[in-house]
């Protein structure tokens, strides 16, 4: 049986249908071809396309670590900046490229040389240029309003020091790639930099972010914690300044040294500079305390009063002729400041005479006089952790000359400040070699350390014997304040020790020794009997009439160690002359009353 | 050819799984169009919050500049007429006696 086909719509033409039919085919297999085009052939090269204009994998910067202060004062911190760069979009003219610069003029604050440059990097058709980097976020939010062809803002993190000045010389200051360059910035570089990270962002049709992924998580660099007090370092500052301005010196520098733990409380210099504005000039740069050598002078004689005691076992009840006023050995003439009598040993260091000092010396001799300036660390570094330290001349033995004796009242040597201190230093801590450091792990107040590290010295090396280290204190360092040449560092109340220094320089046109150019220099610890404080105030070239370390320096240090005594909440073991007791006054305000 | 009369069973079954099929569809729609607005709204809080740390961190910076030793002293010498006290002015609280 035939079953004959029929129409499913009655009355339509089945050539229609056929047509209708064919046509929709057509357009299927069309449909089929450019899904295989985009799903086969050109798939790889549209999955691409696709992922750039949806996926973005950008670098996360990582946050620079934060520098304290051992309160947890901030010094140093990172805050998100913008940097602004140009790059051509090509239908623009240059003339309107140039104009577009020319509006961010104001707002930028550029001059006329940074114009100049950008100008001419468009004008060589360069692809990026930047136009200036790490502005504050609310300018950039300006410029961005503004939406000026070809010119794009990037995100970027700006170093701030809020306090300014403070500690420059220990902070040091980074360039505009955030590396550090100085300072602690340039030492703990890789603890403070952290590592950078890389996000995944999708974004929909319209550019919108809808969706981010971490692929690589960014580290921020470790935070640090300076060993400086920032009102100890502040009260140095304020000080070490007033001196060189006064005495229209070159440059000054102060530290100050927790004795037992090695801890710089303050390291100041001066010149200094701002390290928001890094870098500074080359003088200013110079972290003088680790970075200047000079001939000590008279400071040097603490070895060499160590080395009388404990290796030539010189007695301190020899008595040396001095009236002369002068000396002459080795083909050298070595004078005092005045014409002295004849003195006890004691009396030689507490005078400071030059004379009865190369006279010690002569009885120690040469080998012994080298060995215990080397024991003290003379000619090598101290190992503190800033970049840049110098290590000193001490020459070898083999190379003294007839004249090296003078190596004994500090000339022939060269060492720089913190060197001097930390010689010193072993008579603070009772005969102790101990490393100056400048971070810690930790905040701590200088207050809550002192109990815990009084006794703890012993993880140094000991270089001198608790006895000679007991009768050189009393009998000489504490003198030299009390009597000697380094009265102006008395403080009413408290027992100081310490030695002044005033070295001449020696100027290299005329090939001698200079009468005017002198490095006043103060180096001591308070108080004598439990010392808190280390310090060193050294001067160079002081103007005018007072020259020497004790009219120089010593007051730096008195001033300085009444201050910082009064802000740790140490007061007088003994009366002072002037004083008032808390009870004396109420007493008096209520008869007044 | 004759059609096929449907039930009213079959077309209860059918009209269901239409029914359930579309609603699937609905939920799917719905669940990836949340999870897009969830992105968004994810991200921006995101965004805030680094805003406002990034804010804590600047006024931390401002706190500290505002408190440096050196803009104290200059204030209570300008503005308060403070001067530094000489050694007999200090008033002790222990002292041993005399």
């Amino acid at each position: 049986m035939i079953v004959q086909e029929k129409s499913f719509l009655p009355g339509f033409p089945r050539k229609k249908i056929k047509f209708i039919l064919l046509f929709i085919l057509l357009w299927m297999c069309l449909i089929l071809v450019r899904l295989i085009d985009l799903q086969v052939i050109e798939h790889k090269k549209l999955k691409t396309e696709v992922i750039e204009q949806s996926q973005d994998l950008i670098k996360v910067l990582p946050t620079r670590g934060n520098i304290y202060d051992r309160n947890g004062k901030i010094l140093a911190r990172s805050l998100p900046a913008a940097s602004v760069f140009f790059s051509p979009v090509k239908e623009e003219p240059l003339e309107t490229q140039v104009k577009n610069i020319y509006q961010l003029k104001s707002i930028l604050n550029l001059g006329e040389n940074e114009l100049k440059k950008i100008i001419s990097g468009i004008e060589k058709r360069k692809r990026f240029t930047w136009i200036k980097r790490k502005i504050p976020l609310e300018v950039a939010e300006e410029i961005k309003k503004r939406k000026l062809p070809g010119i794009y803002l990037i995100e970027e993190n700006r170093r701030y020091y809020p306090l300014g000045t403070l500690a420059c010389h220990l902070l040091g200051g980074v360039n505009v790639d955030d590396a550090g360059m100085a300072g602690v910035e340039y030492y703990y570089n890789n603890e403070l930099r952290g590592e950078e990270g890389q996000k995944l962002i999708m974004r929909d049709a319209r550019r919108k972010e809808f969706f981010i992924q971490t692929v690589k998580e960014t580290k921020p660099g470790k935070d640090l914690y300076l060993t400086i007090d920032a009102t100890i370092q502040y009260i140095a500052e304020k000080e070490l300044q007033q001196a060189v301005e006064n005495f229209g010196a070159n440059w000054g520098t102060v530290v100050i040294l927790q004795p037992q733990t090695g801890e710089i409380l303050a390291l100041a210099n001066y010149p200094n500079y701002d390290p928001n504005e890094f870098p500074p000039t080359e003088e200013q740069m110079v972290n003088c305390a680790i970075q200047h050598t000079y001939e000590p002078g008279s400071t040097a004689k603490i070895v060499t009063a160590a080395a009388a005691r404990e290796l030539a076992g010189i007695s301190p009840n020899t008595y040396y002729d001095c009236s002369q006023g002068y000396i002459t050995f080795g083909g050298t003439t070595v004078r005092d400041h005045e014409r002295m009598k004849i003195l006890s040993f004691p009396e030689v260091f507490i005078h400071s005479s030059n004379v009865g000092s190369i006279k010690i010396a002569d009885l120690i001799g040469e080998e012994k006089i080298y060995q215990m300036f080397k024991t003290f660390g003379f000619g090598q570094k101290t190992g503190i952790d800033l970049p840049g330290e110098e290590s000193g001349i001490l020459h070898p033995l083999n190379k003294w000359r007839k004249s090296s004796l003078r190596v004994a009242i500090g000339y022939e040597i060269a060492a720089t400040p913190l060197q001097i201190l930390r010689a010193m230093n072993v008579y603070a801590t009772g005969g102790y070699l101990v490393q100056p450091k400048v971070t810690r792990p930790q905040p701590a107040p200088v207050a809550e350390v002192i109990p815990a590290v009084l006794n703890d010295v012993s993880r140094w090396p000991r270089i001198l014997s608790p006895k000679t280290v007991r009768e050189l204190v009393e009998t000489v360092f504490t003198q030299v304040v009390e009597k000697g040449t380094g009265l102006e560092a008395k403080i009413d109340g408290y027992d100081i020790a310490g030695k002044t220094g005033t070295a001449q320089k020696f100027d290299p046109a005329l090939k001698a020794y200079s009468y005017a150019k002198h490095v006043a220099s103060f180096v001591g610890f308070a108080p004598a009997d439990q010392p808190l404080l280390t310090m060193v105030v050294v001067i160079d070239e002081p103007k005018g009439i007072k020259q020497y370390g004790g009219q120089v320096a010593a007051p730096v240090f008195r001033e300085i160690v009444r201050k910082v005594l009064l802000y740790l909440h140490q007061p007088p073991k003994k009366l002072p002359e002037k004083y008032w007791l808390a009870q004396d006054k109420r007493k008096q305000e209520v008869i007044t009353d | 050819m004759v059609r096929k009369k449907l039930t009213w069973k079959q077309v209860v079954i059918g009209g269901g799984v239409i029914i359930m099929l579309l609603a699937d569809l609905t939920f799917y729609i719905w669940y990836q169009s949340e999870s897009v607005r969830l992105g968004y709204r994810i991200h921006e809080l995101e965004l805030k919050v680094e805003q406002l740390k990034e804010e804590i961190k600047k006024l931390e910076t401002r706190k500290a500049a505002l408190l440096s030793p050196e803009r104290i002293d200059r204030m209570a010498r300008e503005n308060l007429n403070l001067t530094d006290p000489k050694p007999e002015q200090i008033i002790f609280e222990n002292l041993v006696e005399k």
